[in-house]
């Protein structure tokens, strides 16, 4: 009868210094409470960012796609390179929080929440960028599946219509996971609330009250979501590493495409998941909950992806001169030491050589050391992306054909824009829900007992 | 914007039904401001009455450049919207270049006058045709000293403008920046006629220009063109005519060339008289020049041009052995101080190797008035010194097209009246006192003689844009002169052409009228067999001076200013068209570039882009730089046609003035401009700009682009075995399977990639285009011929610099081997590059709008409302031929330019991807008229797409491959057919290509 | 159940909470539901949970979107045949993805469908028993009974000591 309780030494639990249940409430809501200037400012800024980013939209809107600086044969630019970081990004949200669900890792709890806003917002970004990219926006709807006036539906061998899908599914699948993951704990949030905000947390935690029979059905809806999502989170950028590898275009089409971009998106995804949670743990004070422990995680799962980039680069060029094939071969090496070797060296350097500092402990350990690796990282990933797109359209097959692509001023807006757009959805997660899973939290705490640990019944 | 076509904006309801009525049962009205009746007739049968959306052809002359070429003008709803070769005319045989093209946009070009304008103070203020020939009448009469300043003009105007001259005794003066003189006067010096002389291209074996620049510029481009492309195919035997080039700079013509043999400049007439005395046993085989003869050997050629003598002696042998052969003389692109002697020299060489009267005619007859500009430097001295009270200027622009040093502007305004027949301004009409704006040659009458035994009608095809208050020269000067007392003789210009070609018309041959009516249906007055007997060498009756002739010092490096292929000598600069046109030899649009060789460049630490300053005796120009191999490391090239100060939109401030650096210098005797005179220093500005040209690599870098066949290789097997199976095949579906490692063959045709699958049900046509690379001279008429027929729109200097040029046909040129430093072999490749309508198009399944699929009929349609934009179909093209609108291009285009547009054809929107559709509208009238008029398919050569009807090279053929007795058929059955790219990627391209034949072994350009 | 009323005690310990229900059962109480602020599968476990009937709904679902995805894909490509780079009509590998999407996307949707049928959520009707410390630091019962016996469940459960006991009445929401 009763539970055997293990008597699990505090300081092997997730967060040793965190008490009692009272207490992740307590700390966890806090950050909900009135903002201080620092996060109105903050916000200021990405409501001006965002002024920007949609003054360069329409100003293209207005003039037509050619104040960008793409052309022939550059047709993909800064637009789409941005689309496939943000789509990366987007990914280890979805990644920590399923995966690392369904394999019941430890360290999961307290980061999964932010990580999968960001995963949202991400998605919410990289899904601008198509329409931003499209020569006729007031079209763009032609891609969506429905009979048009002539019942001519898309063209569904077209890896941008399995984008439409990927994108629109992976949307709608990371929202409701991350809904769903929130509504016992806005519960909570409403239960200590007052006035307005309790309104708003009623209607949204739609009358959780946290029964039995709830949780009961719950937990499972919530496995089989994550099951859904894992797969989901491998599908969606194989599918987007696909726009390219199903081209014949030197240096898109290849079959380590699939693995290769989602290995780079967890790679991206986890390093802009620890810039984003650094700053946010030290001004809500959520130091307890995110310890050196998650980063030491996180930073390993960077190291490993890392590695799998890394072999990726190198696989490229190997097959690129083992094939023996002049195109292939020129493609490389252009990509290399052509006009865009800049592009290529600094991604080199930030996605492959910086990362192997994360070998030394110390440095797994020093949060600073973390932050700054991961802007370089989240600066590298963006180089791949650009250096996969421009550098391999602007040497194909035709010599006679080759050109020249040089982003405008209008691309670099948008691109600024776009962060401010992301950091501005962010900064409104970090005050309405509870930045850290406070049940889940509970979950991994030991459960307070009448009768000491020690005796099992 | 999309349909600009109808009667929207610009014309007139009124005028609109005058011109249906025009074409009324063929009897038809010009609407000239006179307004008589006179008889315009349509090419093909002429419909009741003008149906909308049904276009009626005219024949006419081309009056662009002294060629004088027949054309078809294709009319819409009474507006010209498209000009082509008339294949029944002797000169051009249906072939037309990108500058004949042009001319359209100078119908409808929006900077020609509005009217008559009359000087006060300042401005011009726009006047009524009775008022300005009143103030015209007035100041003849009272004016003491008249001078006529022509141009090139055909005969009928040339009398009026005699006669009229003669009658208020004034003085006549010619001027044509780009003339034949020196050829001309070396033919009188040699041979005693006033023409010029006739080569017989095609049917020579071996080919030597000394620097002429025959296939852009010079007396015939069109006709020598197709010649060259006729002499150097391959025939089936396996025997192909062999184009020598000598000169210090490689034209495109020069590009062509089979060989290169690099002289100096100037030395044309040392190495031909050096030949000559190599290949005459005896110098009296050169009769009166025999003195001449002996004083050059091969060795005095070795010394003066720099080649060794063994080059020349070897080059020699091979003139006389290798019968007929056919040397031309330094062109219009090679006017040194010594030019005629060149020319005489060139003759002489001819005439010793036996070439005269087998491939060279010396026809008697004049055609043309001969131009010269020691005449208008005797012009502008009686002008400075005040003895010309009255000016007229027709057809001929001065101020721009002479050295400044000639002064030419400072005296012409010394003339109290100057007078203007320009249609459109330009720097000397800017000087002018009245402007009496002629007629486009569309909308006007006139008669060409292009050769001897060749006359042509020049008809008007529409009438005048009615945006424009113009009035056709002849008439003026016709009433004019009524206004004056004297009787021309006739009312119209009209009337005196026909009262012309009446009194000529021989009764025996039929009745005037119906031979008149004939000769407006073919395009063809008359045409009377070539030549009799040619005429002997005669004692020259001038001097002349063989030597190298000196270039003006200061200076390390001698300056090539030549004619542009695409300006002429500047007359065609204000065309978008043209100006949007690679180049055919640097690929540059827009702007000037000084043409340097890569190794002296290198030598004076300049790189491509630097901004140099050009400096002269006689002035300098800051101007960009462009490596060219293919000119000698001693010499720079500019080209003539930038630098435009008042001529237009689309000439100012493009590019600079290349006689801005020439002294003003007549060539003795002839008279003619000297264009290579001086040497120029070059110094770097240490500026720097991007060349706006389309030319990303000049290497091919050994794909399967642009390949080449030894003709030592031709009918070998060895080829039979690699490409049998394929070629089979190729005769039956066009699209083969790719001959892949193990059992891939099998694992081909995919399924569907033949045709589609819905196109298995029934045998439709599928449509292929075969261009043949041997033809090719990479003349880009097709280019223009392309722009013109699919509303391609233009997008300007900036935009090329950003790597956005639209045309739908690129000419790609790729060098294979040239060298500047000794005679040998040059091999340079030109590649005509279209959408290839893939089989298996890569650009089709990427479409996420279904905007770009595959017809029943092959062709990779492009459905511009489909698209979004998406540019993805661009990205995978691996022949890099969608272009995408950027912006809408076609906002900036002016009235009346928009005139032009072809009614058939969807003006593309801001935001769509856009390529070539195989001229779908072409097709598709051929196809509906077939069934319709005769209720059958449609024949093969029915259709013909503008390139191919453009090509003079007869490079291009289109036709339905299902048809085995197709041209397109037959001429893809030859060994030399490959696809592009095809065997590494499996496209499966709808367009072939027929492999250049090389006489040298090829190195490159097989794929391994 | 107008005769009956319920009882809410709330307890501070887990173990108090898991012998509260387990006696509360041995003793013949039924309406017996538990609060929790966290996914506790003792509770559970002593109010003899088995498997939640949600799976099926993932499964039919996700099925259905595997086969609409291929039925959409195929029947849109016959609907109006166009050949694209000389491709079958019907490229199934290219149409994989599309089912596969919608397979998830189906499948997470009717989980989420099933999860609110099946909790009654969302729930308008204000909390008739409840007490916000359940969100935060307490286990709660909340026990059904005929006024008859509801002696006997309120000594079951102060035997366990709870932090609070009191009279809930009326019906509990679900």
């Amino acid at each position: 009868m009763g539970i055997a309780t293990d008597p699990t030494p505090r300081g092997a639990l997730a967060h040793p210094d965190v008490e009692n249940y009272d207490e992740v409430n307590r700390d966890v809501l806090r950050a909900l409470e009135t903002p201080g200037k620092g996060w109105w400012a903050l916000l200021g800024l990405m409501v001006a960012g965002i002024g920007v980013f949609f003054g360069a939209w329409g100003w293209q809107l207005y003039k037509g796609i050619g104040v960008s600086g793409l052309n022939s044969p550059v047709g993909w630019g800064v637009y789409i390179t941005t689309f496939v970081f943000w789509v990366g990004i987007a990914h280890s949200g979805t990644l920590i929080s399923a995966i690392l669900f369904l394999f019941r890792a430890p360290w999961r709890q307290s980061i999964y929440r932010a990580a999968e806003a960001m995963t949202v917002f991400a998605v919410m970004t990289a899904g601008l960028f198509p329409l931003i990219h499209v020569g006729r926006l007031w079209h763009a709807y032609w891609l969506i599946p429905y009979p048009n006036s002539r019942f001519l539906w898309p063209n569904f061998k077209s890896p941008l219509v399995w984008d439409v899908f990927a994108i629109t599914t992976y949307f709608t699948v990371s929202a409701t996971f991350f809904y769903l993951g929130t509504i016992p704990d806005i519960a909570a949030a409403r239960d200590r609330a007052t006035g307005l905000r309790k309104k708003f947390y009623q209607v949204i935690s739609l009358g959780w009250r946290g029964t039995d029979q709830q949780w009961h059905h719950f937990g499972k809806a919530y496995i089989f979501l994550a099951a859904l999502a894992a797969p989901l989170v491998l599908s969606v950028h194989s599918v987007v590493s696909w726009d390219f590898a199903m081209t014949i275009v030197p240096g898109w089409h290849a079959t380590i495409f699939a693995p290769y971009f989602v290995a780079g998106a967890i790679f991206s995804g986890v390093a802009m998941v620890i810039t984003l949670v650094v700053p946010m743990r030290k001004i809500f004070g959520l130091e307890a909950y995110l310890t050196t422990k998650h980063f030491d995680a996180m930073a390993k799962l960077c190291l490993l992806t890392s590695l799998i980039v890394l072999y990726a680069y190198m696989s490229e060029f190997f097959l690129a001169w083992y094939s023996g094939e002049e195109i292939e071969r020129t493609a490389f090496w252009n990509r290399a030491f052509g006009d865009y070797w800049w592009a290529t060296w600094i991604m080199l350097t930030c996605n492959g050589l910086v990362p192997i500092m994360l070998w030394f402990k110390r440095i797994r350990h020093s949060i600073p050391a973390m932050f700054v690796i991961s802007i370089f990282i989240n600066i590298g990933m963006w180089f791949e992306r650009y250096v996969i797109v421009v550098t391999s359209l602007h040497h194909e097959y035709e010599p006679f054909a080759w050109g020249i692509y040089r982003p405008s001023v209008t691309e670099m807006c948008i691109l600024f824009g776009s962060f401010c757009w992301f950091g501005f959805w962010f900064l409104l997660f970090t005050r309405l829900l509870p930045p850290i899973a406070i049940q889940e939290l509970k979950e991994v705490m030991p459960a307070p007992m009448r009768r000491p640990r020690t005796e099992a019944h | 914007m999309a349909d600009n076509t109808g009667m929207s904006d610009g014309i007139k309801r009124r005028d609109f039904l005058k011109v249906v009525g025009v074409s009324g049962a063929g009897a038809t009205l010009a609407g000239c401001s006179t307004g008589e009746v006179e008889r315009l007739l349509p090419y093909v049968n002429a419909p009741d009455d003008i149906t909308p959306g049904v276009s009626t052809w005219y024949t006419t002359v081309c009056d662009g450049c002294s060629a004088q070429c027949g054309m078809w003008v294709r009319t819409r709803e009474g507006r010209a919207v498209k000009v082509e070769g008339n294949p029944n005319h002797p000169v051009s045989e249906g072939g037309l270049c990108s500058r004949g093209h042009a001319t359209l946009q100078h119908l409808y070009n929006p900077d020609r006058f509005s009217g008559p304008m009359v000087r006060e103070g300042d401005v011009l203020r726009q006047g009524t045709w009775e008022e300005v020939e009143a103030l015209l009448a007035a100041q003849l009469g009272a004016a003491n000293g008249v001078m006529f300043i022509g141009g090139r003009m055909g005969p009928s105007l040339d009398q009026l403008v005699d006669t009229f001259v003669t009658a208020i005794g004034g003085t006549r003066v010619n001027y044509d920046a780009v003339s034949d003189a020196p050829l001309r006067e070396a033919a009188r010096i040699a041979y005693g006629g006033s023409g010029l002389p006739r080569y017989d291209v095609e049917n020579a074996r071996l080919l030597l220009s000394f620097g002429n620049d025959f296939v852009e510029t010079g007396s015939s481009p069109v006709a020598h063109n197709k010649g060259l492309a006729r002499m150097s195919a391959a025939d089936p035997a396996g025997s192909k005519g062999r184009f020598v080039f000598l000169g210090p700079r490689l034209s495109l013509t020069g590009q062509n060339a089979d060989e290169w043999i690099p002289i100096r400049p100037g030395s044309e007439a040392a190495v031909a008289l050096g030949m000559a005395s190599a290949i005459a046993d005896d110098p009296s085989a050169a009769g009166p020049y025999a003195n001449v003869l002996q004083s050059y050997t091969p060795v005095t050629a070795a010394q003066a041009s720099g080649i060794s003598e063994d080059a020349i002696r070897e080059l020699a042998e091979r003139f006389s052995a290798e019968a007929p052969s056919l040397a031309m003389g330094p062109g219009v692109g090679a006017h040194h101080r010594n030019a005629t002697a060149a020319n005489l020299a060139v003759m002489i060489l001819n005439h010793v190797a036996g070439n005269v009267g087998r491939t060279v005619y010396y026809d008697a007859q004049v055609s043309g008035a001969s131009s010269s500009y020691a005449d208008m430097e005797g012009a502008i001295a009686e002008m400075a010194s005040g003895q010309v009270g009255v000016a007229m200027i027709h057809g001929a622009n001065p101020a721009y097209s002479m050295p400044p040093a000639a002064g030419f502007a400072e005296a012409f305004a010394q003339v109290p009246y100057k007078v203007s027949f320009a249609s459109a301004m330009d720097e000397t009409s800017a000087m002018a006192d009245l402007i009496l704006p002629d007629r486009h040659f569309l909308e006007a009458w006139g008669d060409s003689a292009p050769r001897a035994g060749v006359m042509a009608i020049q008809q008007p095809v529409m009438q005048a844009v009615p945006h424009f208050e113009s009035k056709q020269t002849g008439d003026v000067l016709l009433s004019v002169a009524t206004q004056l007392g004297n009787d021309p003789g006739a009312a119209t210009f009209f009337e005196y052409i026909q009262a012309r070609h009446r009194a000529a018309h021989d009764p025996a041959t039929g009745d005037f009228d119906t031979a008149w009516r004939q000769a407006l249906r073919s395009g063809v007055a008359a045409q009377t067999a070539a030549t009799g007997p040619q005429p002997e060498l005669q004692v020259p009756d001038t001097a002349l001076d063989f030597a190298v002739p000196l270039f003006d010092a200061p200076g390390d490096l001698t300056l090539l200013v030549h004619p542009s292929a695409r300006f002429g000598g500047g007359e065609f600069s204000n065309s978008a068209w043209l100006q949007e046109l690679p180049d055919p030899v640097s690929k540059i649009v827009w702007h000037s570039w000084l043409e340097m060789n890569p190794v002296t460049a290198e030598a004076r630490g300049i790189r491509e882009g630097d901004i140099v300053t050009v400096t002269s005796a006689h002035g300098s120009l800051d101007v960009p730089i462009w490596l060219y191999p293919g000119i000698r490391e001693d010499a720079v090239a500019l080209a003539m046609g930038g630098g435009h100060t008042g001529m237009g939109r689309y000439a100012d401030g493009h590019g600079v003035n290349a006689l801005t650096l020439l002294p003003s210098v007549s060539e003795q005797p002839s008279g003619g401009l000297v264009t290579i005179a001086t040497s120029v220093t070059v110094t770097p500005t240490g500026e720097r700009r991007r060349i706006a040209t389309i030319a990303g690599s000049d290497d091919q870098h050994d794909r399967p682009i642009a390949p080449a066949v030894a003709l030592a290789d031709l009918g070998q097997d060895h080829e039979e075995d690699e490409h049998g199976e394929l070629r089979e095949l190729q005769g039956v579906g066009g699209f083969v399977p790719v001959p892949a490692e193990g059992g891939g063959a099998a694992a081909f045709p995919l399924e569907g990639a033949r045709h589609g699958e819905y196109a298995d049900a029934h045998e439709g046509p599928r449509w292929v285009m075969a261009f043949d690379l041997d033809k090719c001279t990479g003349c880009s008429a097709c280019v223009t011929a392309c722009q013109a027929e699919n509303n391609v729109p233009w997008v300007g200097e900036e935009q090329v610099l950003m790597g956005r040029d639209m045309n739908w046909v690129r000419i790609e040129r790729y060098y294979e081997h040239v060298d500047a430093t000794q005679a040998g072999d040059l091999d340079i490749r030109f590649l005509p590059m279209i959408c290839q309508h893939c089989g298996n198009a890569p650009c089709e399944p990427v479409c996420p709008v279904f905007a770009t699929y595959h017809t029943p009929e092959g062709v990779n349609a492009q459905i511009y409302n489909r698209c979004v934009g998406t540019r993805y179909c661009a990205n995978n093209c691996p022949y890099k031929v969608r272009v995408f609108n950027w912006y809408r291009y076609t906002d900036d285009i002016p009235e009346p330019l928009n005139w032009q547009w072809n009614p058939d054809v969807t003006v593309r929107d801001n935001g769509v991807m856009e390529k070539c559709s195989f001229c779908m509208q072409r097709i598709r009238e051929a196809e509906n008229r077939a069934a319709l008029e005769e209720g059958r398919d449609v024949r093969d050569g029915e259709i013909i797409p503008a390139c191919e009807q453009s090509c003079p090279a007869e490079a291009i053929v289109f036709g339905n491959i299902r048809d085995p007795n197709a041209r397109v058929t037959q001429i893809i059955s030859s060994e030399r057919t490959y696809r592009a790219l095809d065997e590494l990627i499996n496209t499966q391209p709808a367009v072939h290509y027929l492999k250049k034949v090389t006489f040298h072994d090829v190195a490159s350009g097989e794929h391994e | 159940m107008a005769t009956s009323s319920g009882l809410l005690a709330s307890y501070e310990y887990l173990d108090s909470t898991v012998d509260a229900i387990e006696a509360l059962r041995k003793a013949g109480f039924e309406q017996i539901k538990a609060y929790t602020p966290y996914p506790e599968a003792h509770i559970e476990a002593a109010l003899g949970y088995d498997q939640s009937p949600i799976r099926v709904w993932t499964l039919v679902s996700a099925l259905t979107g595997t086969a609409t995805g291929f039925a959409f894909t195929v029947w849109t490509s016959v609907d109006w045949p166009l050949v694209v780079g000389g491709k079958p009509m019907v490229s199934i590998p290219a149409y994989v993805i599309i089912a596969f999407e919608l397979t998830i996307l189906f499948g997470a949707i009717g989980t989420v469908i099933g999860l609110f049928v099946l909790s009654r959520l969302p729930s308008i009707k204000p909390p008739v028993v409840y007490d916000p410390e359940f969100s935060s630091g307490r286990y709660g019962v909340y026990v059904e009974a005929e006024s008859a016996r509801l002696d006997e469940a309120r000594k079951i459960m102060n035997d366990q000591e709870p932090v609070e006991l009191r009279e809930g009445e009326g019906e509990a929401d679900a």
